[in-house]
């Protein structure tokens, strides 16, 4: 990625997430029923990342090795593995798999 | 929980957390470089972002041929949370208005989550959140670099599985989240949204979709 679109995208980053952060201490007086639902916002995006990540350049959902990855990240995550472990068990797994089947 | 602790009893209880952020770190900087970002980029992103899960989603959406635009997008939204943290931690800060949105940058998932512990989850701990929040600060913007060091040293990303290491950090972002039924609920809305949308809208509008889905099934 060339430099300054790398910049915009610390800056534009950087300057939402600074925003955001003070929102509270700029405007203590939000109301409640908009600050429980951000709430809402984190899993919700997540999830969706995970699914945007296997589709194809078609918008369909590609049956890849990332599925085996995500798979085998999830049950860890789920059996309380930290982070590390589930993103390189994920990236053991596609290169695996790749190696094997000549993916 | 006990009176006032110590800078040195806060930084102990907080050592485990920063060995986590600091291996966080590292891995978002050679995932980031392997994306093709600039290291100095990786880096200044840490230094002026400090926010892990929306730093990787912003990658994540780069290195899947994503726009910076939506990149931006995903990453500041995933952040939106940090204004229901941030009106909590507010009060527990020391100074004027200027000051406390300047200390409450420090505060991340894991520094809410410490101050909360020592106080309440209304009331953190303002002593907790600026020891812990500088401690992690310090070891995320490390820890970063030290992976956009190593990062063109480790060779071919494909071949390494390192595309699908994003979607299996967001599965391990994700699942600690998912505690509550609201949650779940949220994050399969999300799925549904982005999987729907997807074949027929540019990108970045199934992250849209997800988002307003997310928001709508919150309460």
């Amino acid at each position: 990625m060339a430099g300054p679109l790398a910049l915009a995208l610390v800056l534009g980053l950087a300057s939402l997430s600074f925003l955001m952060r003070a929102t509270g201490s700029l405007l203590p007086n939000l109301p409640s029923a908009i600050t429980e639902r951000t709430s809402g916002l984190a899993p919700a995006l997540l999830a969706a990342l995970v699914a945007i990540q296997l589709t194809g350049s078609n918008g369909l959902l590609h049956l890849d090795v990332k599925v085996p990855a995500v798979i085998v990240a999830a049950v860890l995550a789920a059996l309380r593995a930290p982070f590390i472990v589930c993103v390189i068990a994920g990236a053991i797994v596609a290169a695996g798999l790749r190696a094997v089947f000549h993916l | 929980m006990v009176g006032q602790r110590s800078v040195r009893e806060i930084l102990l209880a907080a050592a485990p957390i920063a060995i986590a952020v600091f291996v966080f770190g590292v891995s978002f900087g050679v995932l980031a470089v392997a994306a093709h970002l600039p290291a100095w980029s990786v880096v200044l992103m840490s230094v002026l972002v400090f926010a892990g899960s929306a730093q990787f989603a912003a990658i994540g959406v780069i290195a899947a041929g994503g726009s910076v635009l939506t990149a931006i997008f995903a990453g500041g939204l995933l952040n939106l949370r940090f204004v229901a943290t941030g009106i909590a931690v507010t009060q527990s800060l020391p100074g004027g208005r200027l000051l406390r949105s300047l200390l409450a940058q420090l505060s991340i998932d894991e520094s809410y989550a410490l101050s909360a512990r020592a106080g309440s989850p209304g009331r953190p701990d303002g002593k907790t959140l600026l020891v812990t929040g500088a401690l992690l600060y310090v070891v995320w913007v490390i820890g970063t670099s030290l992976g956009a060091l190593l990062g063109p040293v480790l060779g071919d990303p494909k071949r390494l599985g390192l595309d699908a290491a994003f979607p299996a950090g967001f599965v391990a972002l994700l699942w600690p989240m998912l505690s509550g039924r609201h949650a779940v609920r949220c994050a399969v809305g999300g799925v549904a949204a982005s999987l729907l949308l997807a074949p027929f809208t540019p990108p970045g509008i199934p992250l849209a979709g997800a988002a307003v889905v997310g928001l709508w099934l919150a309460r």
